[in-house]
């Protein structure tokens, strides 16, 4: 069998920039309110349909419906932690609570997006230029996702490390009553990091569904990869989570080839992002983050 | 279709899901293990019988086969249950439930991928209707729910019952009072797991199919909205939890055939079921039956006995 | 050396590069009270846990009766005859306080998934006793008018009390006790010290970390103190309180 390798890691650059912007915000809100939101698929899956509202339905353009959707994503993220997961969190909810809230949560956005946009997959009418170099296929749309996710990461590189509220939200991280001790608004703190985190969340989601198809399960779809992500490069961190993305994306392809040459169905892809996930755990459920102190 | 019929299949299926719900029960309730993978081990047991009965295994070893593959599976989660946290556990468990309905959804030699598996009905008498078909599944889905609530009632009222609340309320100091928090773990995970595999199997012999889209997530969290609506911690309570929940699905199916709405009612159905479990967390998360406490009844004859003497000598 | 009930030798623990337990070498023998004392961070309780089984070491030694215990887990330490009450009660809160103190019972026969199910006039028989002796025990620590009251709805002194209660409910030849008598009002306090050294005299070894040193000092046979992680002093009450090094390191600091 022939194996196009530069394909392969082009390829695993892709899927490793898509699992970045995905698990960002997860990332960032899970080390903070110290909960995995299991609604952060339904983000994903949101972003996707405003994205196709905006650039379809209303002919509005990609930037456009890049940047309507991350802020509609942000807003209802804001909006569902102060209404659920802040009030628990007062009452004094185990995390078992939260958990259940936020998988409910999923279920309400899901099955809202499917009442409004029906369970049919869509599609982006926008038809991407693709072109070989050598012996890669690339299409303008995986080089946007690429770019989109090294610009991303830059800023918020830059958010976390050069501006007041960044060192907000790793000191809120890292000791919240410290954090509150030093004058620090937690409260505040959290709201920002869940209106950045969803609205990263919606991102991902209209690349995956230029990428694929657009439907209430899109999110559903890669959230175990992105659930790798985080747990891999270490909950709340960031510099961990790029990596992290970067790792899984390179093993998903290279394990896919491995899957063809074993001629086992390719829909297993999605269980090697689970054997990280599960080896992370177990092996080091404190993931890289001891290679990346500094967040 | 025959109403009688209509109400006998709902009593199957609550029946059903309380065996599901009050292994969930033993899990969670008391022991406070977050198992997000319930389903995981309701496909196993459901997988196993059918397998098993496809190729003339009897009724009753096809269920037990179910039973112990999902028990060992149970063994085997709780390996990283004893070390993860919380969270952990639940993402790792719900994963694991995607990847075995992925698994039985590819494999096509094993269970037929997605066109799945029919089933012969275990019980079978010639020429019977399908009322008496009903019945006799009520009796055996009852029966097995009984045997399944007895030994939850039993052991929860046991001493055992009060090192598993005592691990659910705090894991570090029953083990520094002697208890093997491990090993409890481990016997909670494959008990719990056990019952749903008989569930499993029980599901297929009803219905005499399996597919892989029988066994979606949402299967783990109507078991959830069943322990959180009716009590964790009280075995009556989840069962009227699951009474209701089924009823309130099968209702609002019924009413769609009844009620044009703008909304698809099987979307407005999970919108609901969401809303109300975030209803229940916020204003009742103790469930409609609180938890029953360890019977006090001895403690108290011994307790009064004592104080009679004591105020007689004053 | 017969008498010798735990023996520590060279024990170290460390957190990220900071010494909490460097290199303490003690005796505890059968019997008796014996004080551990020290300022603030002067790694008391973390020796405590250490002993518990809730931290390895990262070097040393632990033996119990002169078998080596060092990498044991907490319930096997329990076995063998150690309890211990925590600083800061870890009760189980939404249980009565009578369940609480049934949950430490030594040698249970319904605490066994089978025994629980299929044996139940025999752990039924034996729960009868152990009711009696909780209900005695709570009437020694002053709490079995509140038997049937859920632990989360204790005050904090009463709190202190059950979980004290617990670690004498289960029994052990060697209890670990931190800060027993901190918020308990004092003249309790002092009795519940008198009932510790009659106890003691039946043979259970009291293991006592307390701020309260009029008190310790009082009833404890032989006391230690550290201080930094270090072990500095050891010795009877009386040539503790005559060593002016036990006033530099323990009281210069307040």
């Amino acid at each position: 069998m022939m194996i196009n390798w530069p394909q392969v890691l082009f390829n695993s650059a892709i899927t490793g920039s898509l699992y970045l912007i995905g698990a960002v915000g997860l990332t960032l809100t899970y080390g903070l309110s110290k909960f995995p939101n299991f609604a952060h698929a339904e983000f994903i899956t949101l972003g996707a349909f405003i994205g196709y509202l905006v650039a379809e339905q209303l002919g509005l353009g990609w930037p456009l419906a890049l940047l309507i959707a991350f802020l509609v994503s942000g807003t209802v993220g804001v909006l569902c932690y102060r209404g659920i997961f802040q009030p628990l969190a007062k009452r004094g909810s185990s995390i078992i609570h939260l958990m259940v809230a936020s998988i409910a949560l999923g279920f309400i956005l899901r099955h809202s997006i499917g009442a409004i946009w029906t369970w049919k997959p869509v599609y982006f009418s926008a038809a991407w230029t693709s072109f070989d170099v050598g012996s890669m296929r690339i299409s303008s749309l995986w080089l946007w996702l690429i770019v989109t996710a090294i610009s991303l990461s830059f800023a918020i590189h830059f958010l976390l490390m050069k501006t007041r509220i960044g060192k907000a939200i790793r000191a809120s991280a890292s000791n919240p009553e410290l954090a509150l001790a030093s004058g620090i608004n937690v409260n505040r703190v959290i709201l920002i990091t869940w209106f950045i985190g969803t609205g990263l969340a919606a991102i991902a989601g209209i690349f995956r569904g230029a990428d694929t198809q657009i439907w209430p399960m899109t999110g559903w779809d890669i959230i175990l990869p992105i659930f790798a992500v985080a747990i891999l490069g270490g909950i709340g961190n960031f510099y961990g989570a790029i990596a992290a993305a970067f790792i899984i994306g390179l093993a998903e392809n290279v394990g896919v080839v491995g899957l063809i040459a074993l001629g086992l169905s390719t829909t297993y892809r999605i269980g090697i992002a689970f054997l990280i996930l599960i080896i992370t755990l177990i092996v080091k459920p404190e993931g890289l983050a001891m290679l990346f102190r500094r967040f | 279709m025959d109403p009688l019929l209509y109400v006998l299949d709902l009593v199957v299926f609550i029946g059903i899901f309380s065996i599901v719900a009050i292994s969930l029960n033993l899990e969670f309730g008391f022991t406070g293990l977050a198992n997000f993978g319930k389903v995981a081990f309701f496909l196993i047991g459901a997988y196993t019988y059918a397998l098993l009965s496809n190729i003339g295994v009897p009724f009753f070893f096809c269920l037990m086969a179910g039973a112990v593959i999902a028990a060992a599976f149970g063994l085997l989660i709780s390996l990283p249950a004893l070390r993860l946290r919380a969270d952990y556990l639940s993402i790792a468990v719900l994963a694991f439930g995607e990847i075995l309905r992925l698994f039985v959804k590819s494999e096509d030699w094993l269970a037929g991928g997605d066109w799945g598996l029919t089933v012969a009905p275990a019980i079978s008498v010639a020429g019977v209707s399908h009322r008496t078909d009903a019945f006799i599944n009520i009796a055996l889905v009852y029966f097995c729910l009984a045997i399944c609530f007895l030994v939850i009632h039993y052991l929860a009222n046991a001493p055992y019952g009060r090192a598993i609340r005592a691990i659910r309320e705090d894991e570090v100091a029953a083990e520094a009072l002697g208890k093997n928090v491990s090993k409890y773990k481990a016997q909670v995970l494959m008990l719990g797991s056990a019952m749903t595999g008989i569930a499993g199997g029980l599901y297929v012999q009803y219905l005499h199919c399996v597919l892989p889209n029988m066994f979606m997530p949402m299967i783990t969290f109507t078991v959830w909205i069943m322990v959180l609506l009716g009590g964790p911690g009280n075995s009556w309570g989840v069962l009227l939890g699951a009474g209701l929940v089924e009823i309130f699905d099968r209702g609002t199916n019924i009413l769609k055939d009844y009620i044009s709405i703008p909304i698809d009612p099987s979307n407005l159905q999970y919108i609901l079921f969401g809303t109300l479990i975030i209803l229940i967390l916020l204003y009742r998360p103790q469930g409609l039956l609180k938890e029953s406490t360890v019977r006090t009844k001895v403690q108290r004859l011994i307790y009064n006995g004592r104080h009679t003497i004591k105020n007689r000598r004053n | 050396m017969e008498d010798t009930l735990l023996r520590i030798e060279e024990i170290s623990k460390h957190f990220g590069g900071v010494y909490a337990v460097n290199e303490v070498n003690l005796n505890v023998d059968h019997g008796g009270i014996w004080g551990l004392v020290g300022p603030n961070g002067s790694g008391k309780s973390t020796l405590f846990n250490t002993i518990l089984g809730l931290h390895k070491p990262d070097h040393g030694d632990i033996y119990f009766e002169d078998k080596c215990v060092t990498n044991l887990a907490p319930h096997q330490m329990y076995d063998l005859g150690l309890a211990n009450a925590f600083q800061v009660p870890r009760l189980f809160y939404s249980m009565t306080v009578l369940d609480n103190m049934l949950v430490a019972a030594r040698r249970q026969q319904g605490d066994k998934l089978f025994n629980g199910l299929f044996l139940r006039r025999r752990w039924q028989e034996q729960e009868k006793g152990l009711i009696s002796e909780a209900l005695d025990i709570l009437d020694i620590v002053g709490l079995d008018e509140l038997s049937f009251t859920p632990a989360k709805e204790l005050s904090g002194g009463q709190r202190k009390l059950l979980e004290l209660g617990r670690g004498l409910m289960a029994k052990p030849k060697l209890l670990l006790l931190d800060e027993p008598a901190a918020g308990i009002n004092p003249v309790l306090g002092k009795r519940i010290f008198e009932k510790l050294r009659d106890l003691s005299k039946n043979g259970i070894a009291f293991f006592i970390v307390e701020h309260r040193l009029e008190l310790l000092f009082e009833f404890a046979s032989w006391v230690y103190v550290m201080d930094k992680g270090k072990l500095v002093l050891a010795g009877e009450p009386k040539t503790i309180t005559d060593n002016p090094l036990f006033y530099s390191i323990y009281l210069g600091d307040e």
